[in-house]
């Protein structure tokens, strides 16, 4: 289990994070909410134990990650950032194969069972056969895919992503999430994503923190955190929550709304 | 299976270049005659002579220079991102040949020695850019134009004081005129025979570390989750780049272009992946140096022509190109 103590955290001059302490249970979905700026980005950034909190500490398994090794932590949890860069030329196949570096380190070689992984993850994302491409020559939703692909590939117990589904067509955003999902139920993977669609959260996540100017306004299971006074508090903004079918959906209270027929 | 064939390519187009090189000079030698020369000496054959004493001392510096110079230019552009980052953009060369002079210069240093002044002045001429890009406030993005730019002035910087210090002992000033320019020359040869080990270990360190640095490339923080302890491993690896860069300096004055274009020309065929790049591009600034030296040689007949002048010339021409491609004509679209 992945969790922070009284984590503050400060890039530049200001304060980003303020006395975060957030759970993440083993096995479990948390989506982790919040406006933008909210300091969601830089709480994953924490957690994969790349930007030094100020105080508190993370801890995976009750042990600092702080005094971990990289390539442990490598395989133990992935990290696909908001942003992702890529040098002109490299391939789709070569991306996803430098996802084994954590296992195999600087002179081990690729196995059959790790092309084999790379193959499944490059088929998960819809990109197989495109081992050849370059990355830099795909659309956006695409090139999104290539590095879910990347993470995939590392294989971890694991896993932090930061809106994973941005740039993606809706197909795309449900089988991501459908594969996550699975990976969380069936294999027992520890999942942590920030998402932006209150809807995918109450869909696919079991638990949810939700953060506010750098502070945890409220955490717990999905439906319970998720309701229309907290989401006013955490966005300020005005929301009706309905029940579809047992489950609960946001549907926005904007004046602006198209009329009903 | 297609980099089998890019590598092969690669090999053959080596191997013409060389032969090329030692066959075709002040006067054409035969290419039997150039085999004869290699295979089956003749101790009363001329062009033999020419050909094991002249011609194939110069292509073995042009084959070391050409393939260290790319080798780390392709590690550099790599490691920071940066499309003009390179051995000679970057300080590295200017600095190892103000410290290879300063060693002869000022403390009369033997060729050993000389060799240990290239290195720490390519070290300095590195950290020098690196300082003046943090000191004016460049910032911290190596992508950019601003790093090439704290790069240029080091080189102008370094290489003004090199022509200061020349200046200061006429009676040498002669025979460092020309290596001061890039010269592939065959009297360097010992120098090469003393400096190669450098170039074997750059080369072995940067091909160990082209994992971890090919993930460099896609962002240090990204690196970093992917189990990269990125700053030992940059570190090594500039290092070696500059410990290889060094070394061709100290053998035949700074020569530019090569670092900087050969990656350029060999990524298309190879992809990023360092582990691919390096080797290829090895070859290839080889074969460029081969050729180009041919081309100083014989181009302006009855006058030749320094290697490193006409590389500088096209390199220059090959800078602007790249600089309008990568920077101005993105700027002018945005
Ligand atoms: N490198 C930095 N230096 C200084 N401040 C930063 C830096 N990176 C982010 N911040 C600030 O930290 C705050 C939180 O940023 P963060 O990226 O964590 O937000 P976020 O919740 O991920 O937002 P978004 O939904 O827009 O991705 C922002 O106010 C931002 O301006
Ligand atoms: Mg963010």
């Amino acid at each position: 289990m992945l969790r922070t103590e009284t984590l503050s955290c400060r890039l530049g001059r200001s304060l980003i994070l303020g006395d975060v302490s957030a759970r993440f249970a083993a096995g479990r979905f948390t989506a982790l909410v919040g406006a933008n700026g909210s300091g969601k980005s830089t709480l994953l950034r924490c957690l994969m134990g790349i930007v030094a909190p100020e105080t508190g500490q993370v801890l995976l398994d009750d042990r600092p990650v702080a005094g971990m090794r990289r390539r442990a932590l490598a395989r133990r949890m992935s990290y696909l950032p908001q942003a992702n860069v890529c040098p002109d030329h490299m391939t789709v196949g070569e991306l996803v194969e430098l996802a084994g570096f954590g296992r195999t380190g600087l002179f081990g070689s690729v196995s059959g069972a790790e092309r084999e992984t790379f193959r499944h993850a490059l088929q998960t994302v819809g990109l197989e056969g495109a081992e050849r491409q370059r990355v830099s020559q795909l659309s956006g939703g695409q090139r999104q895919r290539a590095f879910i692909a990347m993470v995939l590939a590392q294989d971890t117990p694991l896993l932090l992503m930061d809106e994973p589904v941005n740039h993606l067509d809706l197909r795309y955003q449900y089988a991501v999430l459908d594969l996550v999902r699975s990976l969380v139920t069936d294999h027992g993977k520890t999942l942590i994503m920030v998402l932006h669609d209150l809807n995918l959260a109450l869909a696919y996540a079991d638990d949810v923190v939700l953060l506010k100017e750098g502070r945890v306004l409220a955490q717990g299971q999905a439906r319970e955190v998720l309701d229309a006074p907290r989401v006013a508090e955490g966005f300020g903004i005005e929301t009706r929550m309905r029940e579809i079918e047992g489950r609960t959906v946001c549907l926005p209270r904007g004046a602006r709304m198209v009329d009903l027929p | 299976m297609r980099y089998a064939k890019v590598s092969g390519a690669a090999l053959l187009l080596l191997l013409v270049a060389a032969l090329g090189n030692l066959g075709i000079g002040a006067s054409p030698i035969p290419l039997p005659e150039v085999l004869r020369a290699l295979f089956s000496f003749d101790l009363d054959s001329l062009d033999h002579y020419v050909v094991l004493s002249q011609r194939l001392p110069r292509a073995l510096i042009a084959i070391y220079v050409g393939a260290v110079l790319a080798a780390g230019g392709a590690v550099m552009q790599g490691v920071t991102g940066n499309p003009l980052a390179s051995p000679s953009t970057l300080g590295v060369s200017a600095g190892a040949m103000l410290g290879m002079l300063l060693s002869v210069f000022v403390l009369d240093a033997a060729l050993p020695m000389q060799g240990f002044g290239a290195l720490s002045g390519g070290f300095a001429g590195f950290a020098l850019t690196l300082a003046v890009a943090r000191l004016t406030g460049l910032g911290p993005d190596p992508r950019g134009l601003p790093l090439i730019l704290s790069g240029a002035l080091t080189g102008m910087l370094l290489a003004g004081l090199a022509g200061a210090l020349l200046l200061t002992d006429p009676e040498r000033r002669a025979e460092y005129l020309g290596w001061l320019a890039g010269n592939i020359n065959h009297y360097y040869v010992d120098r090469l025979a003393l400096f190669w080990p450098f170039g074997l270990v750059s080369f072995a360190v940067l091909m160990a570390l082209a994992r971890p640095l090919t993930l460099i490339g896609l962002g240090r923080e990204r690196a970093e989750t992917m189990g990269v302890a990125t700053r030992p491993v940059m570190r090594l690896a500039l290092s070696a780049v500059v410990l290889g860069a060094s070394s061709a300096t100290a053998i035949c004055g700074p020569v530019g272009f090569v670092g900087l274009v050969v990656p350029h020309l060999v990524r298309p065929f190879t992809g990023a992946h360092l582990g691919r790049l390096l080797p290829v591009s090895a070859m290839a600034g080889a074969a460029l140096l081969l050729l180009s030296d041919v081309l100083a040689r014989r181009a302006f007949m009855p006058f030749t022509l320094h290697t490193g002048v006409l590389l500088e010339l096209v390199g220059g021409i090959c800078f602007g190109v790249l600089v309008y491609r990568l920077y101005l004509r993105v700027e002018a679209r945005r």
